[in-house]
């Protein structure tokens, strides 16, 4: 231990470093002990709330930030446009929901087909948003990336920044700038849940926030077994660990590449038709921050690594609910928590929570 | 014959798409709108509140004569059939496609269904437009007839220019007879004397000294605004051309010198009211600042990383001049007006005024651009960007490089900013979104990165263009996100690549040669 403090060399960025995080540590300290002393903390039931909310949006969060994770694993690139893929499936799954809210559901009855057969009508959104994400995913990969592929690093990237750009303006000029409001069956009405007494008071549990937690738990649980268990699962981990070699073992390393986008495409789909039915509104912007986001929760779980990018969802989306209340910020703020999260992680941990210590040409 | 059969499926297909996403955001229309001031033919269009049809025929037959063109494969020597087929087959395709398209929207539009509540560009009368105002049957036959004529046309006319035509040969011929009969080599000889080079530089200073006056108040903010954008385009092109790190929250130290700069000087929220050029000192200071705290921990990190930490810090510093948090200090949304305006002798800064005073400081930050790219520390720059391993190891500090760079890039930001906000009298957080930021990276990449005379274009057609092109203005972003990805593809080296050292390129040329090797 003390051999290895003796080999660490006191360069101005390690002081620098060491300076901001015990700077950083007594202030964060500070803030919390002030808050929870002055008394003006909320009740139970609030932080219950808080609690929900989080761990809500942190699913989803942890499903956009697989595909960062999956893509990155492989390709060493930042997809920056796999937010705009997620835009897509929320638009998609929306004009499902749309057109089933159309169409009669049946003679007798005076109601739509959504209410008639409301599990029918969400597995579909589902399957279609999915499916768009995973076409544009893979049309991205085949149009914006795979001929950039050995460029110098900055390229592809700038790539991507443009496809977003691109992606996002389309939305924006085919389907108008106003926001939309999904249309949810009526047994998964926003707004409507189960009620949990806290205390003298009560806090919802809305249905919306409990099926999207359930589907993504699933959807990883899914992810998890395809990624360890099944042949494609291997291959891609193999093309992770080394293409050339990945090559030699007989692997087409491109339809690997391609289904790596076409999975990620998938899980961001089902993710943006989430977003959907548990907030309500949305319109062309709806992929950018959670984009940004899921890409902090993939480094903060270590990039590159599937566990990690699920822990990291969970926990930015519980960090980002309960930080503003718990350093006594407003709630505005939450977004500037994010970026700073993911500022301190690269500057202390860059390798993530659960990633392995990368190479300095890795990170 | 398979090949040309499967081409212009595949072009067919693609240019089908394309036009039929032209309709969809309305680009149909607009383009007709274009194309009817241009050929002018715009009378009819106050009258029934419609343009002619004639325009979109034109517009069709525009893109089905590119489809024809791009029909055609370069590689392959040409044959009169081959061409045929694959014009008439891309056309085909493109017109069964776009046509089908037409039938569908017109039965639906006949039969009442409105799409607006979906598709806000497929209103009732842009409909009627789009099928020509006749039955959809009629429209659809029409549009493959356009389609197909004009793409056989375009094939045929690719292979009459092809190499090895008759018309090929001629014109090469009339090109060796003018245009290499200009001595080259002679004209640079004049432009080095040194009595030639003073005139024209005399004859280029009267004219960006007189242009102002001429023009009036709208071009110099146009061109205000373009000169602004070269100088954020020169400070970015430090640190992303020169020095090789890509930053995506430039617009941080853009909007941290405008801020400094307009508390310092505004009456509200603090009367500080202090001398201007004191102020732009501090605003570049306070950007220097700014870049130093957000260099020192990240600039190690790989490039890609750099880029999202920067967009980051780039939305936090905007956030934060919204909140509630520093409204005391930067009024918050409201933005602050009445920003210090410089006096001349006595009098206020008219916009000839400041459009002299940006002219002079793009000379000077292209003076210092052109001088730092050929001083040692450019030269350690270019080593970083090209391989930073092999430039640490011949011994340059990288890190100090680096931080160099962004230092100085923040630094012309923050005066940019000043500038900006002195200018505009006001500025307010939505100045500075993170859409700036992308704007003034396209600046450097459609140029040509590092390249100098590439960020001086790079402005003009990113931010002057748009505005002589008014109605194309909804659909400037997309196709600057087109831009980036087609630039990234066909030309990485932008539109005005630097010029590299003869012994560099004999060098890449012999690496051609051997296969290089794909790491991860």
């Amino acid at each position: 231990m003390i051999e290895k403090l003796k080999n660490i060399k006191l360069s101005t960025q390690l002081i620098f470093r060491l300076v901001i995080g015990i700077l950083l540590l007594v202030y964060l300290g500070w803030r919390i002990v002030q808050v929870t002393a002055s008394g003006a903390t909320f009740g139970a039931d609030t932080w219950l709330r808080f609690l929900i909310s989080g761990l809500v949006i942190g699913g989803m969060y942890a499903l956009i930030a697989i595909g960062y994770t999956l893509v990155y694993g492989i390709l060493f690139m930042i997809n920056f446009a796999h937010g705009e893929v997620m835009m897509l499936g929320t638009f998609a799954g929306y004009f499902v929901l749309e057109a089933f809210s159309a169409i009669p559901g049946s003679a007798a009855q005076d109601i739509n087909f959504l209410n008639a057969q409301p599990v029918l009508a969400l597995v579909l959104a589902f399957l279609v948003g999915a499916g768009v994400s995973a076409l544009f995913g893979y049309l991205l990969e085949r149009i914006a990336y795979r001929p950039l592929r050995g460029a110098p690093r900055l390229i592809p990237l700038i790539s991507a920044i443009g496809a977003s750009i691109f992606l996002q303006n389309a939305a924006q000029l085919l389907f108008g700038p106003q926001r939309r409001q999904y249309n949810n069956p009526d047994l998964l009405w926003r707004g409507t849940g189960w009620m949990i007494p806290v205390g003298d008071k009560t806090v919802m549990l809305t249905y919306t926030g409990v099926f999207s937690f359930i589907l993504s738990i699933l959807l990883m649980i899914g992810l998890f077994v395809l990624v360890k268990k099944t042949k494609l699962g291997k291959s891609m981990r193999a093309v992770a660990e080394n293409k050339q070699a990945a090559a030699l073992m007989g692997i087409d390393v491109d339809s690997v590449i391609s289904k790596t986008f076409l999975i990620s495409g998938a899980l961001a789909g089902a993710a943006g038709v989430m977003w959907g039915i548990h907030n309500g509104l949305f319109n062309h912007y709806v992929g950018f921050i959670p984009g940004i986001k899921a890409f902090t929760a993939a480094v903060l779980g270590g990039i590159g690594n599937i566990p990690g990018a699920m822990l990291g969802g969970m926990l930015l989306g519980l960090l980002e609910s309960l930080g503003p209340a718990l350093l006594g910020l407003d709630f505005q703020l939450k977004d500037v928590i994010a970026f700073t999260i993911l500022i301190l992680v690269l500057i202390f941990r860059p390798s993530g929570l659960l990633g392995e210590a990368l190479t300095e040409e890795k990170i | 014959m398979n090949e040309s059969l499967k081409r212009g499926l595949r072009l067919g297909l693609i240019f089908g798409i394309v036009f039929i996403f032209f309709m969809l955001i309305g680009f149909t229309t607009v383009a007709t709108s274009i194309i009817g001031q241009l050929v002018g033919n715009v009378d009819a269009q106050s009258s029934s509140g419609q343009l002619p049809v004639s325009n979109l025929i034109i517009f069709t037959v525009i893109m089905g004569f590119l489809t024809g063109i791009s029909a055609h494969k370069k590689d392959l020597k040409p044959n009169w059939i081959h061409v045929l087929l694959a014009g008439l087959f891309s056309g085909l395709v493109t017109g069964l496609m776009v046509g089908g398209f037409a039938w569908l929207i017109g039965g639906l539009d006949a039969q009442g269904v409105d799409f607006r509540t979906y598709l806000p560009n497929l209103g009732v009368r842009e409909i009627q437009y789009l099928i020509f105002n006749v039955p959809p049957q009629a429209a659809a036959l029409r549009y493959i007839l356009y389609f197909v004529l004009s793409s056989v046309v375009g094939a045929l006319l690719i292979k009459v220019l092809s190499p090895g035509s008759t018309v090929n040969r001629a014109v090469v011929t009339l090109k060796k007879t003018t245009v290499d009969k200009l001595d080259v080599g002679k004209l640079k000889g004049t432009l080095e004397n040194k009595y030639v080079l003073v005139a024209l530089l005399v004859a280029v200073g009267a004219l960006m000294y007189f242009l102002p006056f001429v023009w009036g108040s709208y071009w110099n903010y146009i061109m205000g605004t373009v000169a602004i954008y070269i100088l954020l385009g020169l400070g970015l092109n430090i640190i992303v051309g020169y020095s090789g790190q890509l930053v995506l929250g430039y617009v941080a130290f853009f909007a941290i010198g405008a801020y400094t700069f307009a508390i310092l000087t505004a009456p509200e929220p603090h009367a500080i009211e202090m001398n201007l050029w004191l102020a732009v000192l501090i605003s570049m200071l306070t950007s220097t600042l700014a870049g130093l705290l957000i260099g020192l921990p990240i600039l190690n990190l790989r490039g890609d990383y750099l880029a999202i930490v920067t967009l980051g810090f780039g939305e936090i510093v905007r956030i934060l001049i919204k909140s509630d948090l520093l409204t005391a200090l930067t009024n918050g949304p409201k933005g602050i007006t009445n920003v210090g305006q410089p006096f001349w002798r006595g009098r206020l800064f008219t916009d000839t005024n400041y459009m002299h005073l940006l002219m002079l400081l793009v000379l000077a930050g292209l003076f210092v651009a052109k001088r730092l790219k050929d001083s040692r520390t450019g030269r350690a720059w270019i080593s970083i960007r090209e391989d930073q391993t092999v430039s640490q190891a011949t011994g340059v500090n990288t890190f100090r490089y680096k931080i160099l760079a962004l230092l100085l890039g923040a630094a012309i930001a923050g005066l940019a900013g000043a500038l900006f906000a002195s200018r505009n009298q006001f500025t307010g957080p939505e100045d500075f979104t993170l859409m700036v930021s992308v704007n003034v990276l396209c600046v450097v990449i459609v140029g040509g990165m590092g390249s100098l005379p590439g960020v001086v274009l790079g402005a003009f057609v990113l931010k002057g263009l748009p505005e002589l092109l008014r109605e194309l203005s909804d659909y400037r972003l997309l196709a600057f996100g087109g831009l980036l990805v087609a630039m990234m593809i066909l030309r990485p080296n932008g539109l005005w690549p630097v010029s590299r050292p003869k012994f560099i390129k004999q060098r890449l040329e012999a690496c051609k040669d051997e296969p290089m090797e794909v790491s991860a």
